[in-house]
């Protein structure tokens, strides 16, 4: 190893952990050009080469890049929508909304979306992300600067990208995917406002106000991405002298051409992520005004933030500039960062925590703690503790269904058998992570938001 | 038993992985593409409205099933189908492995057909192919 590894968790998070954390997050200590720590966030779990939950940070002159510390599915991130409406408003119309919503937002297997893209166009959607849309009409320009990076990551070269990715890719803006990826309106209660200064400050107010969680990444086209640069980075570690102890770790130094290929590309399927976020909150935007009247702006549907939890960028730090990967790890910066949004500044970073669709989720807020500590880095959601066939052993999605609609959440899916996969108690329980996190001081807690509506795929 | 697969309870957590079993190459690489068809949705609920025919050839057998499931992932994403089947043939002439496959399927349609999960990818996580001495087996981790 050439730097220790650091777990962040309590005896009971760590006891939940699987092995397979540990192996991998030691894997990350070899790298070449890490910095300080392999480190590994307490939902951390098994992932490909590097462990969900796992934050590493490299050297830009001597260190690497690797697919597998950024996760397959590019830029894979939290969005949350703000409203001024509150259950007293929602309940009696939560069906129709969410009928509404699964017609509006296309999920599940080979979903396609509803914005029809020419190459150009996607080429654009790669180059510019959340701009695009924005310019498309697909949103309000002032959504961008509630945006990691402004929705727009520098850097993207379209030309980096394979015909393949680009097939996969262009009938995709705009759908959820399946897996862990999910809608859900969500309740802010006063009794779970934690701070209510920081939340009022970022449009969480409580008194049963209704609010829209959206997690789901870049779908095929960043899985692409990564696959292909697997591939090419196989046959350059033997050219470089790298050796690695799994093969998902497959990696390149950042400065050779290979690792400036993909860090382009990944690039690329970041902003397209961005923008699969933005055109989903459009038709989020669009479904809630069809059910309830009022236009979107009437009805307070203010981003709150999207943030990305699977990338990897280029950050400053007293080492100097180091390539930070986040895998199943959100960028956590507290309010001294000038990399911020003025609007963030006195609060810190957003930072949004999904739970299980059977609990809550979490509004946290970033610290200058994290950034010292983690480079900057926090958890990203609950993260599962039984395998998808074991869950879907105990439980049958109908049943699944049926029992959530009796505790007042709605669900509406396209697999059954999917549902089943993400019950509850096929995850961590997300208020001990949270405590982590918190105990950890790298977040700070802002507000837990309860489910009571979910589109899966 | 000709071809035969089961899916892997332990292996990835967030995953889904599967076993696949045949007396022959040919049979392995039906059992595998089985498994994937049914990872995605039931078979018997897809019609047969859309065809592919597809050849590759690889002199490493580990890494043509890889590319053939690789190549049915691509395709439903590309064209927006789940399958019905996959008939194919495997045939080791002149120093390389030649697959010729057929994939049928239909337009996805959560109306009519079971759908299960969107697989984003085929890994190399514990991937492997081997010969055990009376049949063949190959080791999937599939990303969804």
């Amino acid at each position: 190893m050439l730097v220790p590894a650091r777990i962040y968790a309590t005896p009971t998070v760590l006891q939940s952990m699987d092995s397979g954390v540990f192996d991998q997050v030691t894997n990350v200590a070899c790298l070449p050009g890490i910095q300080r720590y392999a480190l590994c966030m307490p939902d951390g779990h098994w992932g490909y080469g590097f462990p969900i939950g796992g934050v590493a940070a490299f050297d830009v002159r001597e260190g690497i890049i690797s697919p597998g510390g950024v996760g397959y599915d590019v830029n894979c991130g939290m969005r949350l929508i703000r409203t001024d409406l509150t259950l007293v408003d929602v309940q009696p119309r939560l069906e129709r909304l969410m009928t509404e919503l699964f017609r509006r937002v296309p999920a599940g297997v080979g979903a396609g979306g509803s914005v029809k893209l020419t190459r150009g166009d996607l080429n654009a959607v790669m180059a510019e992300g959340a701009r695009w849309c924005v310019e498309q009409g697909y949103g309000w320009h002032r959504d961008l600067a509630r945006i990691e990076e402004g929705g727009r990551i520098t850097g993207a070269d379209p030309s980096a990208v394979s015909d393949q990715a680009v097939s996969r890719g262009i009938n995709q803006l705009g759908t959820l995917g399946s897996g862990n990826h999910y809608l859900e309106v969500q309740v802010a209660s006063n009794d779970r406002i934690f701070d209510s200064t920081t939340g009022a400050a970022l449009g969480i107010t409580g008194h049963d106000q209704i609010v829209i969680m959206v997690h789901c990444g870049s779908r095929g086209f960043g899985h692409q991405v990564a696959s292909d640069y697997l591939k090419v980075f196989a046959k350059a570690m033997r050219r470089y002298g790298i050796s690695v102890k799994d093969q998902q770790l497959a990696c390149a130094p950042f400065r050779s051409p290979e690792g400036q290929e993909y860090f382009t590309a990944m690039n690329c399927a970041a902003n397209t992520a961005f923008a699969n976020r933005q055109v989903i909150t459009h038709h989020v935007r669009e479904a809630f005004s069809a059910v309830f009247g009022p236009s979107a702006e009437e009805l307070g549907m203010e981003l709150v933030y999207d943030v990305a939890h699977n990338i990897a960028k280029v950050e400053r730090y007293p080492e100097g500039d180091l390539l930070v990967h986040r895998k199943g790890a959100t960028r956590a910066f507290g309010p001294g960062s000038m990399a911020l949004s003025p609007e963030f500044r006195t609060t810190g970073q957003p930072v949004i925590c999904g739970g299980s669709m059977e609990t809550g989720s979490y509004l946290l807020v970033g610290t200058d703690q994290a950034v010292s500590d983690t480079f900057g880095s926090t958890m990203h959601g609950s993260g599962r503790t039984m395998s998808r066939a074991q869950a879907k052993k105990q439980v049958r999605g109908e049943q699944l269904q049926q029992q959530m609609k009796q505790r007042g959440i709605l669900v509406k899916a396209v697999s059954m058998s999917g549902l089943a996969e993400e019950a509850g108690f096929a995850y961590k329980n997300i208020s001990d992570v949270v405590e982590t996190v918190e105990r950890a001081g790298i977040t700070k807690k802002v507000a837990e938001l309860r489910p009571i509506g979910n589109i899966k795929g | 038993m000709a071809s035969s697969f089961r899916f892997l309870e332990d292996i990835a957590l967030a995953d889904i992985a599967f076993e696949a079993e045949g007396d022959s190459p040919e049979d392995l690489f039906r059992g595998a593409t089985q498994a994937l068809i049914e990872t995605m949705a039931d078979p018997l609920t897809v019609s047969n409205s859309w065809t592919r025919h597809i050849t590759k050839t690889d002199e490493e057998l580990e890494a043509l099933l890889f590319d053939w499931l690789s190549e049915m992932v691509y395709w439903k994403d590309a064209a927006g189908v789940v399958f019905h089947a996959a008939p194919l043939t495997l045939k080791w002439t002149q120093g390389e492995w030649t697959l010729c496959g057929t994939l049928a399927g239909a337009a996805v349609n959560h109306q009519v057909q079971e759908l299960r999960n969107d697989v984003k990818g085929i890994t190399k996580h514990l991937y492997r192919v081997e010969e055990t001495g009376t049949h063949w087996r190959a080791t999937v981790v599939v990303d969804v």
